[in-house]
């Protein structure tokens, strides 16, 4: 898989090329000048970019909802928090200081945010993390029901993570994103922390032969 | 029909059991027999009444798992697929309560459970994937002649009425010494679940929450997974997914030959590939050469974990049966065993396997294995196993490695064997299993059968 994306670059035709640079010409037509501009200024290094576009990239899925890039997916949704749950809730995050050690358990999570929005009546959270989540949700049930139930009752409609309809509330909940970048779709948290062992491992080794 | 000896009074199981165990079906508890008989019947309702009327003169006929621990075959079993619930008439409201993989059937999720390229359901065979497989029936004896016996009586509620029509027929078990059909003994490790009237045998692990495996009680979560409703049609039911394997048997003697120059060398990989030797004997209890009388004794053969090798040395991770029940294993995910587990009756058809069967046309011999996955949860989990266990190595800290034994494999796939002091990469494993059928079945409770027989138009 990871060697069909790297090597698959076969540029498209020149006419697929010039089709996209003509619809953003008439995308930026009535943009304001600076961007006017940077269009036409940039078209040399937009060619280029738009004619190294893998024929075989395209759009993936992460299950019911959400992005992927190679194992990677992404999660972002707003969601509306309770009266109080925004104190409650920064409270919370505050007392963690920023140490997530169940996000560290799950295995997973690349990273996530939250972010509270619109006078602390919305939440925005997203989360790049390994494979398809319906998988593991019923593993978060069994495993980390508190954790669960501690963050999301913040936010309306919680159902409680024992609800039979939970996959449905986060899909409901989720928006795609339409555009997302990933600098290495193929790497997992677990490859990452394994490749890391592996490095300080051979510098070790390298240290003793030399 | 009488298929509970008496048991004397020292063979009473210690627990008592708190599931209604003579409303569920035999298969859900009952081990295959050894040695086994059977036949697996795929039938197609052609008119909802004379459906009906076939589940009411067949039900009579299928054993419940009452006293399963002392029961003597042969026994009848049978599951009912989406389609098979439309075709015989249940209300609209009671279909749409089952879970969408269900409904939607195994060959329709092909995507969530990684069937492709091979695997793809437009390569199965007749009448897997096609919407008119409504029907399961499965026989199992430990005898031919009982087998034949059992059969008989599953027909005689078809004859006379074109109502139901069989799709196909496939006999299995009779194989020699109960191996598969890539040579090992298996079916050895099954979960063991509360309330079943039985304790665990050694290494079979803390029994789990009925409510995994039987639908109408409380689940490893503390409560019930949804149940099909009404809860008369739900409750002491499970579900059950069906997967026909076809072994490659010259892909695998081949591999074997091609990366081990000794029989003895040939062996170890063989037993490295799924972590028991063809005898049944783990690996962990037996390391370095086989123990067959381990092996043979359902006191010993599951008795173990991985405490001690917590680097694969003995047992590799990517294994078959790590992969399967990674008991103790550390997982690179946040993950709970106990909720993964399956019920596998596994049935073993074709020819025996042949170790001197080298060509590709010995692929291409009908032989392999019928899998029944049994669980409250079975479409879950078995897209669970097929995603996270089976076709990818993520969860053991493997990369893309994907099962030896039952993954579907990409070209130039590997195996990796942990050792002192360098561990070796096997290059060019190949699927040695290919799907070439899968369904899934709800299994509904004795008293649920009658109420499907007892519906109207």
């Amino acid at each position: 898989m990871a060697t069909q994306t790297q090597t698959a670059t076969e540029p498209k035709s020149d006419e697929v090329v010039e089709q996209k640079i003509q619809k953003l010409k008439e995308l930026y037509a009535d943009a304001p000048e600076v961007g006017k501009a940077a269009l036409e200024n940039g078209l040399a290094n937009i060619r280029q970019e738009l004619a190294a576009i893998s024929a075989t990239a395209g759009r993936q899925t992460a299950g019911r909802v959400g992005a992927r890039q190679g194992k990677v997916s992404e999660l972002t949704a707003i969601l509306k928090i309770t009266k109080d749950g925004a104190k409650r809730l920064r409270g919370l995050l505050e007392i963690l200081e920023g140490n997530f050690k169940g996000a560290d358990v799950v295995g997973t999570l690349h990273d996530m945010r939250f972010v509270f929005l619109d006078n602390d009546t919305r939440l925005l959270f997203a989360t790049a993390y390994d494979g398809e989540w319906d998988a593991y949700i019923d593993d978060f049930v069994t495993k980390i029901p508190t954790s669960m139930d501690m963050v999301f009752c913040n936010l309306e409609g919680w159902p409680g993570i024992h609800d039979a309809n939970i996959k449905d509330w986060l899909v409901e909940h989720q928006i795609t994103a339409d555009a997302w970048y990933v600098a290495n779709p193929n790497l997992t948290v677990a490859e990452t922390r394994r490749l890391e062992r592996v490095d300080k491992a051979l510098g070790e080794f390298l240290d003793k032969i030399a | 029909m009488s298929s509970v000896k008496e048991s004397a009074e020292n063979n009473h199981p210690t627990p008592a059991p708190t599931v209604d165990l003579d409303e569920i079906q035999a298969t859900v508890l009952r081990p295959r027999p050894a040695p086994y008989f059977g036949t697996h019947v795929i039938l197609r309702v052609n008119d909802a009444q004379a459906g009906r009327e076939f589940l009411r003169r067949l039900t009579p006929h299928i054993d419940s798992a009452a006293a399963w621990w002392s029961a003597v075959t042969p026994w009848l079993a049978v599951g009912i697929s989406y389609a098979g619930l439309e075709a015989l008439g249940v209300p609209q409201e009671s279909l749409q309560s089952f879970p969408v993989a269900f409904r939607e059937g195994m060959a329709a999720r092909a995507r969530q459970l990684g069937d492709v390229g091979v695997n793809d359901p437009k390569n199965w065979d007749q009448p897997y994937g096609k919407s008119d497989v409504h029907i399961g029936v499965s026989a199992f004896s430990d005898s031919e002649e009982d087998r034949r016996r059992i059969l008989g009586i599953a027909r005689e509620q078809i004859e006379g009425f074109s109502g139901v029509s069989v799709l196909a027929m496939q006999d299995f078990g009779a194989q020699p010494g109960d191996l598969n059909s890539l040579g090992y003994k298996d079916g050895i490790d099954q979960p063991a679940f509360e309330g079943s009237g039985v304790d665990p045998l050694p290494g079979q692990g803390r029994p789990i929450k009925a409510g995994e495996f039987i639908l109408g009680y409380p689940g490893e979560s503390g409560v019930q997974l949804p149940m099909p409703q009404p809860g008369i049609l739900g409750r002491n039911g499970t579900f059950v997914g069906l997967r026909k394997y076809q072994s490659r048997v010259g892909a695998f003697n081949r591999f074997l030959r091609a990366n081990g120059s000794t029989e003895e060398e040939r062996e170890l990989l063989a037993a490295k590939l799924v972590g028991r030797w063809r005898s049944g004997a783990p690996l962990t209890l037996a390391p370095e050469v086989d123990n067959p009388a381990v092996g043979a004794d359902p006191q010993r053969n599951n008795d173990f974990d991985y405490a001690n090798d917590a680097r694969g040395r003995q047992v590799p991770f990517g294994c078959h049966i790590r992969r399967m029940n990674p008991r103790d294993t550390k997982l690179t995910r946040l993950t709970d065993v106990n909720i993964h587990r399956i019920i596998r009756r596994g049935t073993t058809y074709g020819p025996p396997y042949d170790p001197s069967a080298l060509s590709e046309a010995d692929d291409e011999v009908p032989r392999g294995a019928i899998f029944l996955f049994i669980s409250a949860r079975a479409m879950a989990t078995i897209e669970f196993l097929q995603q996270e266990w089976i076709n990818d190595g993520n969860f053991i800290g493997a990369g893309n490695e994907r099962d030896p034994i039952v993954g579907l494999q990409e070209e130039g796939a590997t195996f990796i064997i942990p050792k002192e002091p360098v561990r070796r990469r096997i290059h060019n494993i190949e699927t040695f299993n290919v799907l070439r059928g899968g369904e899934y079945f709800f299994m509904p409770s004795l008293s649920a059968l009658k109420w499907l027989a007892d519906l109207h138009d």
